[in-house]
């Protein structure tokens, strides 16, 4: 497996190498390389519309690059359904929509992909569960439907489901633009206490006081490019584009 | 009360013209001096209307056409000379009824309290009930009625399997209902050379027993048709997304009635040559598959009205498509679309009596035929049409599908529709 040389190969959990992706013409993602290094924290902010849903979207491959390398986990990112399937396991994902199953409890919403692809006896996947959701802090709603719990209870039950498949990498698309005030803070303190249990994590999110605390990095898109790539300090105190300094003028 | 030495809050009564009959009269139907007027015209004809409607049937009517047809109307010429030669044969369908009823008592020992109980003791009460019409001996024996009587053992032997042996689960009762409609199906064809089991022509085959057997195979099997032909419909492979819609859309774009015409030739071209077609078979294929056009199109609108993020959210766990489509996507496009399924059943059983068009004598066919010859052989002299007879068939259409609304009301209100 090569790598962009300075860093040690196993410790590469995610590389990106020249990615582009279009959707019809429009060119969503204009060649992004990066490399995410085990139990690093990265956070991703940037303009709306600048490609940064699209560009963790491919890392899973809800969404399909066209061009450049991208290597999870040491398994390329290709059409082979077996690779995709294996990294999709690997790799746990959080919607600012939550996308919890509304036909299916809390507790079976937890289990269900543990019993069905790792093959996990149930009453062990429930015993996980139940774990999980004493983590998470809400371990008594287990036997309610989604539709019952308050938006930061509902995503923290998805957190919970992704981490059920014990992934080594988890992935957050805005995870608290959806929620008010109050519940932001639920879901964030789950989210700081996941960091410093050493996963990996790549997360959009526009809570910069979060980004400050836990990035390792902070990641600025723009059109489809990474414009800025520095540590939560040097970004913050002295970015090197003038854009990142317009865009955090704007969000402040 | 308590409430009287509590201290007043600032909870008070609606005033009194918004509450009672007298406030939802004024609100309803006397808010304006035109709706009061439409109020006593719409008043005026519908008393009118009900007044000789309601005289019509209590004091004109003659329902003695109803008792006449007997048996006729519920399993048709099945258990005549001309079908049963030398044999009497009405235990065969009786028998039949028996399997519907034990099953029906397993599903109230599956089931537990609730609606399920309530029909499986209506059906059997009132099959039991028919045991006691006030025919001669003559036209009804002992024997048949105390077939009808044996239901309610049946019935509670049902209860009694489900309650206390390994049975009692609905897997098993759906198995056993699969084998009883088999069991049925051979019961009532008979078996060459057994005896007691002479075979008898699915043309003889008719009343409510012909509809019934109809839609509970249309229902049945249209029903995964229809879920495949909506999952094929969507599907990426241009070959089988081609195929589904040209299906779907030959047979939504023709008319039952011209289906089951050309039934005659269309069906057998599909079986190898000598394969025994009869009437009954090809009709059954027609009715199912022309259900299934339509339950594919209602499966469809509940797929489409899904969130994609369902679907993405199972896909990032791991879940291989196929599971993501049996396990999230598909149930809860049923569940958003029980209505149109449950309409799309209803609308199956009543087409079930456009089968007349083949020469067989369902239920509505056959009342109109032979209360017709009746009177044409002056069997009911005192006659001279015989229009009870359609509105007592009104009343078992009816029936059926009012009892099939009910139930998936309350499915649906079990599932939580609209609610999560
Ligand atoms: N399925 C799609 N089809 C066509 N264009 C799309 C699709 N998804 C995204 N795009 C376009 O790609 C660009 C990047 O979208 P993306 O969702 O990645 O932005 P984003 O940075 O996540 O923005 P936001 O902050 O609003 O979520 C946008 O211009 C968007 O219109
Ligand atoms: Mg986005």
């Amino acid at each position: 497996m090569t790598t962009n040389g300075t860093t040690d190969p196993v410790e590469d959990i995610i590389v990106c190498r020249d990615v582009h992706k279009w959707y019809g013409n429009f060119h969503a993602l204009r060649g992004v390389s990066t490399t995410v290094q085990k139990g690093e924290v990265v956070v991703i902010i940037g303009p709306s519309g600048s490609g940064k849903s699209t560009f963790i979207r491919t890392i899973n491959r809800l969404e399909q690059h066209q061009r450049g390398d991208i290597i999870v986990d040491g398994i390329e990112l290709t059409n082979d359904v077996r690779n995709i399937d294996a990294i999709r396991r690997d790799v746990g994902m959080v919607f600012q929509s939550f996308n919890l199953f509304p036909h299916l409890t809390v507790l079976r919403n937890i289990t269900l992909a543990p019993t069905k692809v790792r093959h996990m006896p149930s009453h062990e996947a429930e015993g996980v569960a139940m774990e999980l959701l004493e983590r998470v802090g809400i371990p008594e709603q287990a036997d309610k439907y989604p539709a019952q719990l308050s938006g930061g209870q509902q995503q923290r039950v998805a957190i919970a489901r992704a981490l059920a498949m014990q992934p080594n990498i988890m992935l957050f698309d805005e995870p608290t633009s959806a929620l008010d005030p109050e519940m932001i803070k639920e879901v964030l303190e789950v989210m700081r206490e996941l960091a410093e249990s050493q996963m990996t994590i790549l997360a959009v999110s526009h809570e910069l006081g979060f980004a400050r605390e836990v990035a390792d990095r902070i990641v600025m898109f723009d059109e489809g490019q990474i414009v800025e790539d520095l540590p939560p300090d040097e970004f913050f105190n002295n970015p090197r584009h003038e854009r990142v300094k317009h865009f955090l003028s704007q969000i402040l | 009360m308590s409430t009287v030495t509590e201290p007043v809050t600032t909870q008070l009564p609606p005033p009194r013209s918004e509450i009672g009959l007298v406030g939802w009269l004024r609100a309803n139907l006397f808010s304006t001096w035109y709706n009061s007027a439409l109020t006593v015209v719409v008043g005026a004809l519908a008393a009118w209307a009900l007044w000789y409607g309601l005289r019509w049937l209590f004091i004109d009517a003659d329902f003695t056409v109803v008792s006449t047809l007997g048996g006729l109307l519920i399993i048709g010429q099945y258990n005549t000379d001309q079908a049963c030669a030398g044999q009497n044969c009405f235990w065969r369908p009786q028998a039949a009824l028996l399997l519907v009823t034990l099953l029906l008592g397993m599903s109230w020992g599956v089931a537990g309290e609730g609606l399920t109980r309530r029909i499986a003791i209506i059906v059997a009460t009132v099959v039991a009930l028919f045991a006691f019409l006030p025919y001669s001996l003559e036209r009804m024996g002992w024997d048949v009625r105390l077939l009808l009587l044996a239901n309610v053992p049946s019935l509670l032997l049902g209860w009694a399997l489900a309650r206390y042996t390994r049975l009692g689960t609905w897997r098993w009762v759906a198995i056993l209902s699969v084998a009883a409609f088999l069991l049925t199906l051979v019961l009532l064809r008979g078996l060459p050379g057994v005896p007691g089991l002479q075979p008898v022509s699915v043309l003889y085959w008719g009343g409510l027993m012909l509809n019934l057997l109809l839609a509970v195979a249309g229902i049945v099997v249209s029903f995964p048709i229809g879920i495949a032909l909506a999952l094929g419909r969507r599907s990426r492979l241009p070959v089988v997304k081609l195929l589904c819609v040209v299906f779907i859309e030959v047979f939504r774009g023709v008319p039952l009635i011209t289906l089951l015409f050309m039934s005659q030739v269309l069906v057998p071209l599909a079986f190898p040559e000598n394969f025994p077609l009869n009437a009954l078979l090809r009709a059954a294929i027609i009715i199912t598959l022309f259900s299934a056009a339509y339950m594919a199109e209602n499966i469809r609108g509940g797929l489409q009205a899904l969130h994609p993020g369902q679907a993405e959210a199972a896909r990032a766990l791991g879940l291989p498509g196929w599971q993501t489509t049996l396990l999230i996507s598909l149930p809860q496009a049923i569940r958003n679309v029980i209505p149109a399924i449950v309409g799309q059943f209803i609308a199956l059983f009543k087409d079930t009596s456009l089968v007349y068009i083949i020469g067989m004598l369902d239920i509505v066919e056959l009342s109109r035929k032979f209360a017709t010859t009746y009177v044409e052989n002056n069997m009911l002299p005192y006659l001279d049409d015989v229009q009870e007879v359609f509105i007592f068939l009104a009343l078992v259409f009816w029936i059926f599908c009012f009892g099939m609304s009910h139930i998936s009301g309350r499915i649906e209100r079990h599932l939580g529709v609209g609610e999560r």
